[in-house]
Protein backbone atom coordinates (compact mmCIF):
# COMPACT_ATOMS: atom_id res chain seq x y z
CA UNK A 1 0.00 0.00 0.00
CA UNK A 2 1.30 3.55 -0.68
CA UNK A 3 2.07 5.61 2.06
CA UNK A 4 -0.63 7.85 3.16
CA UNK A 5 1.56 10.95 2.67
CA UNK A 6 0.48 14.14 0.11
CA UNK A 7 3.48 16.07 -0.95
CA UNK A 8 3.54 19.06 -3.12
CA UNK A 9 5.88 21.74 -4.22
CA UNK A 10 4.75 24.92 -6.69
CA UNK A 11 6.77 27.72 -7.60
CA UNK A 12 5.51 31.02 -7.43
CA UNK A 13 6.96 34.34 -8.88
CA UNK A 14 6.14 36.44 -5.40
CA UNK A 15 8.00 37.14 -2.18
CA UNK A 16 7.95 34.90 0.99
CA UNK A 17 6.22 37.67 2.61
CA UNK A 18 3.66 37.87 0.49
CA UNK A 19 2.99 34.18 0.45
CA UNK A 20 2.66 34.11 4.27
CA UNK A 21 0.73 36.65 4.48
CA UNK A 22 -1.82 34.33 1.67
CA UNK A 23 -1.37 31.39 3.48
CA UNK A 24 -2.28 32.88 7.11
CA UNK A 25 -5.27 35.95 6.00
CA UNK A 26 -8.74 34.97 5.62
CA UNK A 27 -9.13 37.86 3.33
CA UNK A 28 -6.84 36.38 1.14
CA UNK A 29 -7.51 32.53 1.58
CA UNK A 30 -11.53 33.29 0.99
CA UNK A 31 -9.91 34.49 -2.43
CA UNK A 32 -8.11 31.90 -3.86
CA UNK A 33 -9.67 28.67 -1.59
CA UNK A 34 -12.97 28.90 -3.04
CA UNK A 35 -14.27 30.75 -0.45
CA UNK A 36 -12.78 29.31 2.57
CA UNK A 37 -11.73 31.85 5.00
CA UNK A 38 -8.98 30.10 7.07
CA UNK A 39 -8.94 31.65 10.77
CA UNK A 40 -6.42 31.72 13.53
CA UNK A 41 -4.95 34.16 15.83
CA UNK A 42 -1.84 32.01 14.45
CA UNK A 43 0.16 31.31 18.12
CA UNK A 44 1.10 27.93 18.71
CA UNK A 45 -1.41 26.12 20.05
CA UNK A 46 -3.93 28.26 18.97
CA UNK A 47 -6.96 26.55 17.09
CA UNK A 48 -7.53 27.45 13.34
CA UNK A 49 -11.00 27.60 11.58
CA UNK A 50 -12.36 26.41 8.72
CA UNK A 51 -15.10 28.43 7.53
CA UNK A 52 -16.94 28.54 4.57
CA UNK A 53 -20.17 30.15 3.80
CA UNK A 54 -20.38 30.84 7.95
CA UNK A 55 -19.98 27.19 8.81
CA UNK A 56 -17.19 25.47 10.31
CA UNK A 57 -15.68 22.79 7.88
CA UNK A 58 -12.71 21.71 9.50
CA UNK A 59 -10.73 22.99 12.50
CA UNK A 60 -7.26 22.54 13.88
CA UNK A 61 -4.42 23.46 16.12
CA UNK A 62 -1.05 25.59 15.27
CA UNK A 63 1.61 23.38 15.57
CA UNK A 64 4.36 25.71 14.46
CA UNK A 65 4.17 29.34 13.13
CA UNK A 66 7.72 30.89 11.76
CA UNK A 67 7.45 33.48 9.52
CA UNK A 68 7.75 33.64 6.77
CA UNK A 69 9.42 30.21 6.26
CA UNK A 70 7.44 27.58 8.40
CA UNK A 71 3.57 26.87 8.96
CA UNK A 72 1.92 23.61 10.25
CA UNK A 73 -1.39 23.00 12.37
CA UNK A 74 -3.33 19.57 12.38
CA UNK A 75 -6.26 18.97 10.15
CA UNK A 76 -9.50 17.62 11.23
CA UNK A 77 -12.90 17.87 9.23
CA UNK A 78 -15.60 18.59 11.06
CA UNK A 79 -18.53 18.35 9.04
CA UNK A 80 -18.96 14.52 8.15
CA UNK A 81 -20.04 12.31 10.60
CA UNK A 82 -17.15 9.43 9.22
CA UNK A 83 -14.06 11.85 8.73
CA UNK A 84 -14.74 13.95 12.34
CA UNK A 85 -14.04 10.27 14.15
CA UNK A 86 -11.05 10.23 12.51
CA UNK A 87 -7.99 11.58 14.28
CA UNK A 88 -6.84 14.89 13.22
CA UNK A 89 -3.83 14.75 10.44
CA UNK A 90 -0.93 17.20 10.09
CA UNK A 91 -0.44 20.14 7.26
CA UNK A 92 3.01 22.03 6.38
CA UNK A 93 3.88 24.67 4.83
CA UNK A 94 7.40 25.39 3.59
CA UNK A 95 8.44 28.42 1.99
CA UNK A 96 11.96 28.45 0.65
CA UNK A 97 13.24 32.16 -1.43
CA UNK A 98 14.92 31.49 -4.51
CA UNK A 99 17.43 33.97 -5.75
CA UNK A 100 16.03 35.63 -9.02
CA UNK A 101 18.83 36.54 -11.15
CA UNK A 102 16.51 39.80 -12.59
CA UNK A 103 15.85 41.42 -8.92
CA UNK A 104 13.67 42.95 -7.06
CA UNK A 105 11.36 41.75 -10.46
CA UNK A 106 12.82 38.29 -10.37
CA UNK A 107 11.93 37.21 -7.26
CA UNK A 108 10.30 33.09 -6.77
CA UNK A 109 9.86 31.23 -4.10
CA UNK A 110 9.40 27.14 -3.82
CA UNK A 111 5.94 26.29 -1.62
CA UNK A 112 6.54 22.45 -0.12
CA UNK A 113 3.26 21.52 1.08
CA UNK A 114 3.19 18.20 3.29
CA UNK A 115 -0.07 16.83 4.77
CA UNK A 116 0.55 13.48 6.48
CA UNK A 117 -0.08 11.84 9.55
CA UNK A 118 -3.46 10.08 8.54
CA UNK A 119 -4.21 6.74 10.24
CA UNK A 120 -4.33 3.81 7.78
CA UNK A 121 -7.27 3.37 5.90
CA UNK A 122 -8.13 7.32 5.97
CA UNK A 123 -11.23 8.68 4.15
CA UNK A 124 -9.70 11.98 5.13
CA UNK A 125 -6.83 11.31 2.69
CA UNK A 126 -8.06 10.50 -0.74
CA UNK A 127 -10.25 13.81 -0.60
CA UNK A 128 -6.95 16.30 0.54
CA UNK A 129 -5.02 14.77 -2.09
CA UNK A 130 -7.83 15.51 -4.52
CA UNK A 131 -8.37 18.72 -3.31
CA UNK A 132 -4.67 20.19 -2.69
CA UNK A 133 -3.42 20.95 -6.32
CA UNK A 134 -6.27 23.17 -7.41
CA UNK A 135 -6.27 25.25 -4.17
CA UNK A 136 -2.21 25.32 -4.85
CA UNK A 137 -2.76 26.81 -8.38
CA UNK A 138 -5.49 29.08 -7.43
CA UNK A 139 -2.89 30.27 -5.00
CA UNK A 140 -0.32 30.76 -7.33
CA UNK A 141 -2.81 32.17 -10.13
CA UNK A 142 -4.01 34.95 -7.59
CA UNK A 143 -0.29 36.13 -6.27
CA UNK A 144 1.15 36.32 -9.73
CA UNK A 145 -1.74 37.90 -11.66
CA UNK A 146 -4.01 38.95 -9.44
CA UNK A 147 -6.75 36.90 -10.36
CA UNK A 148 -7.61 32.85 -8.65
CA UNK A 149 -9.30 30.45 -10.20
CA UNK A 150 -12.72 29.97 -10.66
CA UNK A 151 -14.71 27.67 -8.75
CA UNK A 152 -15.74 25.29 -11.81
CA UNK A 153 -12.03 23.49 -11.59
CA UNK A 154 -13.11 21.81 -8.37
CA UNK B 1 6.38 -0.83 -17.31
CA UNK B 2 4.63 0.06 -14.48
CA UNK B 3 1.76 2.34 -13.26
CA UNK B 4 3.15 6.17 -13.32
CA UNK B 5 5.70 6.62 -10.72
CA UNK B 6 5.92 10.69 -10.92
CA UNK B 7 2.86 12.44 -10.87
CA UNK B 8 1.97 16.23 -11.06
CA UNK B 9 -1.09 18.19 -11.43
CA UNK B 10 -1.57 21.57 -12.08
CA UNK B 11 -4.63 23.75 -12.86
CA UNK B 12 -4.16 26.51 -15.60
CA UNK B 13 -6.74 29.20 -16.59
CA UNK B 14 -6.41 29.08 -20.17
CA UNK B 15 -8.24 26.98 -23.10
CA UNK B 16 -7.04 23.17 -24.03
CA UNK B 17 -5.73 24.54 -27.44
CA UNK B 18 -3.30 26.81 -25.59
CA UNK B 19 -2.17 24.39 -23.35
CA UNK B 20 -1.22 22.15 -26.19
CA UNK B 21 0.12 24.72 -27.83
CA UNK B 22 2.24 25.18 -25.24
CA UNK B 23 3.68 21.97 -24.47
CA UNK B 24 3.92 20.97 -28.57
CA UNK B 25 5.64 24.13 -30.28
CA UNK B 26 9.25 24.89 -29.44
CA UNK B 27 8.35 28.36 -29.28
CA UNK B 28 6.68 28.34 -26.38
CA UNK B 29 8.82 25.10 -24.13
CA UNK B 30 12.30 27.25 -24.97
CA UNK B 31 10.55 29.54 -22.35
CA UNK B 32 9.50 27.72 -20.04
CA UNK B 33 11.57 24.50 -20.38
CA UNK B 34 14.87 25.57 -18.86
CA UNK B 35 15.73 27.02 -22.43
CA UNK B 36 14.88 23.95 -24.32
CA UNK B 37 12.56 23.08 -27.83
CA UNK B 38 10.18 20.74 -28.11
CA UNK B 39 10.22 19.11 -32.21
CA UNK B 40 7.63 17.04 -33.64
CA UNK B 41 4.84 16.35 -36.03
CA UNK B 42 3.27 14.93 -33.20
CA UNK B 43 1.71 12.34 -35.29
CA UNK B 44 1.69 8.84 -33.23
CA UNK B 45 4.61 6.95 -34.37
CA UNK B 46 6.72 9.76 -35.36
CA UNK B 47 9.54 10.90 -33.60
CA UNK B 48 10.12 13.84 -30.75
CA UNK B 49 13.09 15.59 -30.03
CA UNK B 50 14.03 18.18 -26.79
CA UNK B 51 16.55 20.35 -28.27
CA UNK B 52 19.01 22.03 -25.73
CA UNK B 53 20.07 25.83 -26.69
CA UNK B 54 23.71 25.10 -28.20
CA UNK B 55 22.08 22.63 -30.71
CA UNK B 56 22.73 19.58 -28.27
CA UNK B 57 19.96 16.66 -28.15
CA UNK B 58 18.48 16.77 -24.25
CA UNK B 59 16.09 13.73 -24.93
CA UNK B 60 14.00 12.28 -27.69
CA UNK B 61 11.35 9.54 -28.23
CA UNK B 62 8.29 8.26 -29.97
CA UNK B 63 5.17 9.62 -30.10
CA UNK B 64 2.72 6.75 -28.22
CA UNK B 65 -0.51 8.71 -28.57
CA UNK B 66 -2.03 12.41 -29.88
CA UNK B 67 -5.28 13.34 -29.18
CA UNK B 68 -5.09 17.05 -29.30
CA UNK B 69 -5.95 18.87 -26.99
CA UNK B 70 -6.38 16.41 -24.68
CA UNK B 71 -3.55 13.54 -24.79
CA UNK B 72 -0.39 13.21 -25.67
CA UNK B 73 2.23 10.31 -24.72
CA UNK B 74 5.67 9.51 -26.25
CA UNK B 75 8.54 7.29 -25.17
CA UNK B 76 11.09 9.61 -22.99
CA UNK B 77 14.83 8.82 -23.57
CA UNK B 78 17.25 10.69 -21.83
CA UNK B 79 20.47 11.51 -24.83
CA UNK B 80 22.85 14.15 -22.94
CA UNK B 81 24.02 12.35 -20.09
CA UNK B 82 26.39 9.50 -20.77
CA UNK B 83 24.94 7.25 -17.23
CA UNK B 84 20.99 8.05 -18.93
CA UNK B 85 21.76 7.04 -22.45
CA UNK B 86 21.99 3.26 -22.15
CA UNK B 87 19.02 3.44 -20.04
CA UNK B 88 15.37 1.72 -21.36
CA UNK B 89 12.98 4.70 -22.09
CA UNK B 90 10.43 5.55 -20.28
CA UNK B 91 6.80 6.80 -20.78
CA UNK B 92 5.39 10.49 -20.01
CA UNK B 93 1.81 11.04 -20.79
CA UNK B 94 0.00 14.77 -20.33
CA UNK B 95 -3.86 14.52 -19.71
CA UNK B 96 -5.55 17.60 -20.31
CA UNK B 97 -9.54 18.04 -18.88
CA UNK B 98 -11.49 21.46 -19.31
CA UNK B 99 -12.84 22.51 -16.28
CA UNK B 100 -15.06 25.22 -16.89
CA UNK B 101 -12.72 27.95 -17.90
CA UNK B 102 -9.57 25.85 -16.37
CA UNK B 103 -7.44 23.83 -17.42
CA UNK B 104 -5.92 20.38 -15.31
CA UNK B 105 -3.23 19.51 -16.60
CA UNK B 106 -1.83 16.02 -15.14
CA UNK B 107 1.77 14.83 -15.85
CA UNK B 108 2.40 11.17 -15.60
CA UNK B 109 5.68 9.78 -15.81
CA UNK B 110 6.36 5.98 -16.06
CA UNK B 111 9.73 4.14 -15.93
CA UNK B 112 10.88 0.40 -17.06
CA UNK B 113 11.11 -1.60 -13.80
CA UNK B 114 14.61 -1.80 -13.95
CA UNK B 115 15.63 1.63 -13.56
CA UNK B 116 17.28 2.58 -10.50
CA UNK B 117 15.63 4.90 -8.02
CA UNK B 118 18.19 7.81 -8.81
CA UNK B 119 17.62 8.36 -12.66
CA UNK B 120 13.79 9.52 -11.20
CA UNK B 121 14.77 12.11 -9.45
CA UNK B 122 14.92 14.25 -12.62
CA UNK B 123 11.79 14.01 -13.29
CA UNK B 124 10.71 14.75 -9.67
CA UNK B 125 12.48 18.22 -9.49
CA UNK B 126 11.54 19.15 -12.67
CA UNK B 127 8.59 18.90 -13.86
CA UNK B 128 7.26 21.00 -11.12
CA UNK B 129 9.46 23.52 -12.04
CA UNK B 130 8.56 23.40 -15.49
CA UNK B 131 4.75 23.06 -15.24
CA UNK B 132 4.77 25.89 -12.62
CA UNK B 133 6.73 27.93 -15.60
CA UNK B 134 3.88 26.98 -18.18
CA UNK B 135 1.28 27.89 -15.80
CA UNK B 136 3.15 31.38 -15.24
CA UNK B 137 3.46 31.82 -19.21
CA UNK B 138 0.16 31.12 -19.85
CA UNK B 139 -1.88 33.03 -17.31
CA UNK B 140 0.46 36.23 -16.97
CA UNK B 141 2.77 36.52 -20.23
CA UNK B 142 5.81 36.04 -18.40
CA UNK B 143 7.27 32.30 -17.56
CA UNK B 144 8.96 32.01 -14.02
CA UNK B 145 12.50 33.99 -13.59
CA UNK B 146 15.21 32.28 -13.54
CA UNK B 147 16.89 30.71 -10.38
CA UNK B 148 18.52 27.97 -9.22
CA UNK B 149 16.73 25.11 -8.78
CA UNK B 150 19.25 23.32 -6.17
CA UNK B 151 19.07 26.50 -3.80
Amino acid sequence: MDKLEFFYVTYIATTPEKLWTALTSAEFTRQYWFGMAIESDWRVGSSVLYRQEGEITDRGTVLTFEPPRLLSYTFHPVLDEEMRRERPSRVSFEIEPLGGKTEPQGQAVRLTVTHDDFPPESKVFPRIRAGWPAILSSLKSLLEGGKPLSAACR
Amino acid sequence: MTKPETVYVTYIAAKPEQVWQALTSGEFTKQYFFGRRMESDWKVGSPWTLWMEDGRVDCQGKVLESDPPRRLSMTWHVEWMEEFRRLPPGVVTFQLDALGDVVRLTVMESHHESIDEKYKEGGRRGWPVILCGLKSLLETGRPLPPFDMSA
